[in-house]
């Protein structure tokens, strides 16, 4: 691994929170707008984080509660380093999607693990509901990748971004697939009415109940990096991983970092909107929606891609 | 058999979940509640007593404190109370004045329920709406009154003076205004397919349950049970205006929801005639109070209700004569909906649908704790 590398990485690692937290302002902006508030600047996030990293103090429970956060994050991080991003890939080999998926999971069980240690009920609940909530929209999501990777023939997201480069963009070539993607990724980003695991009024914020101070800096870290993995994933699979310009330029590279940090922001934006006129599913309600018409429709586009493939 | 393993959950006094200072302790088998038990308390500020130390007078402006999305229907109620035990006539332009303000009163409170159903749901756009669209109202109160919530204005004898010129027509205007956010309400909310889905056949009650645990108000009527007191035991306007009761089947979260809403409309329709019969009228006879000073209640005793917007709320006021009441005793709806019929529904539901329940039943903490 070259000295280039290395500074790429920790230069994403710096970026890629930074501009979830961005987003994640913009969206408080947007939704005060759709609720007819003026809201908070859309450096609030920023402020925020700031703020609770200056905490002094920290209520611990057990060093596994100590650990959760730092897991979730640095899980996140991993995850991040085997995406695309308009064009900048840190590191990629044949088969990294599937990694992606265990790798996404990791993080939701660092924060399942220290909430569970917190021995607070709410706690407990929201991570039941969160390991349900992912249980559910796993099987449509597997079953998209799946037709995904058969479509294009490969296990390697960099070349599932290079072959729609070359092709049409997927969500042209598998509009069904993006469909179902799309509603996945829905309950990837924990928008209503998929975010039963912190309903406030229910569970009382969730995992994150027992949790301040700079554990709760480390959770809002996480949750914009997050946002930006998962929108990523949707780019590079259905949106040509916003490949649009020729990367050979310097002009053309920085062009389609753009373009990719524009379509991860419409499909957060998207989620967004839904997010803002939506009450949530019951936990039972969203298990049984994500197991019915998402899955079946996945199956229809599975059996589509076979179809189209064998020919 | 396994022994199950039940948890303790704590929904409030600090909880997002909770209707104020309240709370519930709730006994869960996995998803499920199986004990419920409602811990009132945290709001008592001894309501009564303190009534028996005050005159005639100053009632008013310390029972409107009793319920504070609706303060109006408490000054009514003990209004209505004295003036009956004490024989006073309210001209007519007062009676509808006051009706006036007790169905502005009614669409205030009905929009704060509506955003706290929906935010106990996680839809918080209705709740921003609503309290954005309840500001109106309380400019129009302002108006009026000079006060925004508390408006310590109907005493017994009449509202305090006449409504200022123009004001009808502003407050038309405002009914067309809420007339069409409520058709924006209607797409954003009561059309909304996961709300129905989790409303409907979400904790029923049945016509039955509802007398014998003595519900009233939108939540008996979401039953099928048609009570009212504007119609069963008339007062202020309401003999005079044109209006039905308006009840739904099922007596689930969807149905009080709706009732609320066709509630609103109504009582829309209620201050349309209300000022078009205002115009009409003479002005500047709105009142008679005997001089504060030498004001005394014949002794004797006598109850009064109003239709409030959670139920039967009614004021039982015992005179001896003297410059204040001997006893006053205040009936509300929320210490039968939030404490017996709550413990008792809320038992069998999911742990998503405690909180839902317990705005869906509309419950007013303060008046609880009185």
């Amino acid at each position: 691994m070259s000295i280039t590398d290395i500074v790429a990485i920790i230069g994403m690692a710096v970026f890629v929170p930074l501009l979830g937290l961005l987003f994640m302002g913009i969206a408080r902006k947007i939704t005060a707008r759709i609720q007819n508030r003026i809201g908070p600047p859309f450096y609030q996030q920023y402020i925020d984080v700031m703020k609770l990293f200056s905490k002094r103090s920290n209520i611990s429970h057990s060093w596994v509660f100590d650990i959760g956060p730092i897991f979730a994050v640095v899980g996140m991080l991993t995850t991040m380093l085997f995406i695309p991003m308009g064009g900048f890939q840190l590191l990629s080999f044949d088969g990294d999607l599937i990694v992606i998926m265990y790798l996404m999971v990791i993080s939701g069980l660092g924060i399942a693990l220290g909430a569970g240690a917190s021995g607070n009920p709410n706690s407990g609940i929201g991570v039941m509901r969160a390991l349900v909530l992912m249980m559910s929209y796993e099987l449509p999501f597997v079953l998209i990748l799946l037709s995904v990777m058969l479509y294009y023939n490969t296990t390697s997201l960099a070349e599932i971004v290079s072959k729609q480069a070359d092709m049409a963009w997927a969500v042209l070539a598998l509009p069904l697939s993006a469909i179902v993607a799309d509603i996945c990724l829905q309950g990837q980003f924990g928008e209503k009415p998929f975010d039963q695991p912190i309903a406030p009024a229910e569970v009382a914020t969730g995992p994150m109940v027992e949790y301040g101070g700079k554990y709760l800096g480390m959770l809002m870290l996480w949750h914009a990096i997050a946002i930006i993995v998962e929108g990523s994933l949707f780019v590079n699979l259905f949106l040509g991983g916003g490949i649009v310009f020729d990367p050979s330029t310097y002009v053309g590279m920085a062009l389609n970092f753009l373009v990719w940090i524009g379509l991860v922001f419409l499909m957060f934006f998207i989620a967004l909107l839904i997010n803002a006129v939506m009450p949530r599913y019951r936990i039972d309600q969203a298990f049984a929606f994500y197991w019915k018409w998402p899955t079946i429709l996945a199956i229809i586009a599975l059996i589509y891609v076979m179809v189209v493939s064998s020919w | 058999m396994s022994q199950t393993k039940t948890i303790d959950l704590f929904f409030g006094p600090q909880h997002p979940g909770i209707t104020g200072n309240f709370s519930v302790r709730v006994t869960v088998d996995g998803d499920t509640v199986v004990k419920a038990q409602v811990i009132p308390g945290f709001l008592h500020r001894g309501f009564e007593k303190l009534m028996e130390m005050r005159h005639w007078i100053q009632g008013p402006a310390l029972i409107c404190r009793i319920c504070v999305p609706d303060p109006d229907h408490s000054e009514t109620g003990y209004a209505t109370a004295v003036e009956r035990l004490a024989g006073i006539e309210v001209p007519e332009r007062g009676r509808y004045i006051r009706s006036l303000m007790l169905e502005m009163s009614r669409l205030s409170a009905y929009l704060f329920y509506f955003g706290g159903y929906a935010g106990s749901i996680g839809l918080y756009t209705v709740g921003q709406w609503g309290v954005g669209d309840r500001d109106y109202i309380l400019d129009l109160f302002e108006e009026l009154t000079g006060a925004r919530v508390y408006h310590i204005f109907n005493f017994p004898g009449g509202p305090r003076w006449d409504t200022p010129p123009g004001f009808e027509d502003k407050v038309d205007k405002l009914m067309d205004f809420l007339e069409k956010r409520l058709k924006e309400f209607d797409k954003l909310y009561f059309n909304n397919r996961v709300f129905i889905k989790r409303a409907r056949g979400t904790a029923p009650m049945t016509k039955a349950y509802a007398q014998k645990m003595e519900v009233t108000g939108p939540n008996a009527r979401a039953t099928g049970w048609a009570i009212d007191v504007r119609k069963d035991d008339p007062y202020a306007a309401y003999p005079d205006l044109d209006f039905d009761i308006i009840t739904q089947k099922e007596g689930d979260n969807y149905a009080r929801v709706i009732q609320r809403r066709m509630e609103f409309e109504q009582s829309i329709d209620l201050i349309r005639q209300i000022t078009r019969k205002l115009r009409k009228m003479p002005r500047g006879n709105v009142r008679v109070t005997p001089n504060p000073l030498h004001w005394k209640i014949p002794p004797g005793e006598a109850y009064g209700a109003v239709e409030s917007s959670k139920g039967e709320l009614g004021y039982y006021v015992v005179s001896d004569g003297g410059i204040g009441p001997y006893r006053m005793q205040a009936r509300g709806p929320s210490i039968s909906h939030g404490v017996q019929v709550y413990e008792e529904m809320v038992v069998g539901q999911r742990v998503a649908d405690v909180a839902a329940l317990m705005f869906s039943l509309d419950v007013c903490p303060p008046d609880i704790d009185r």
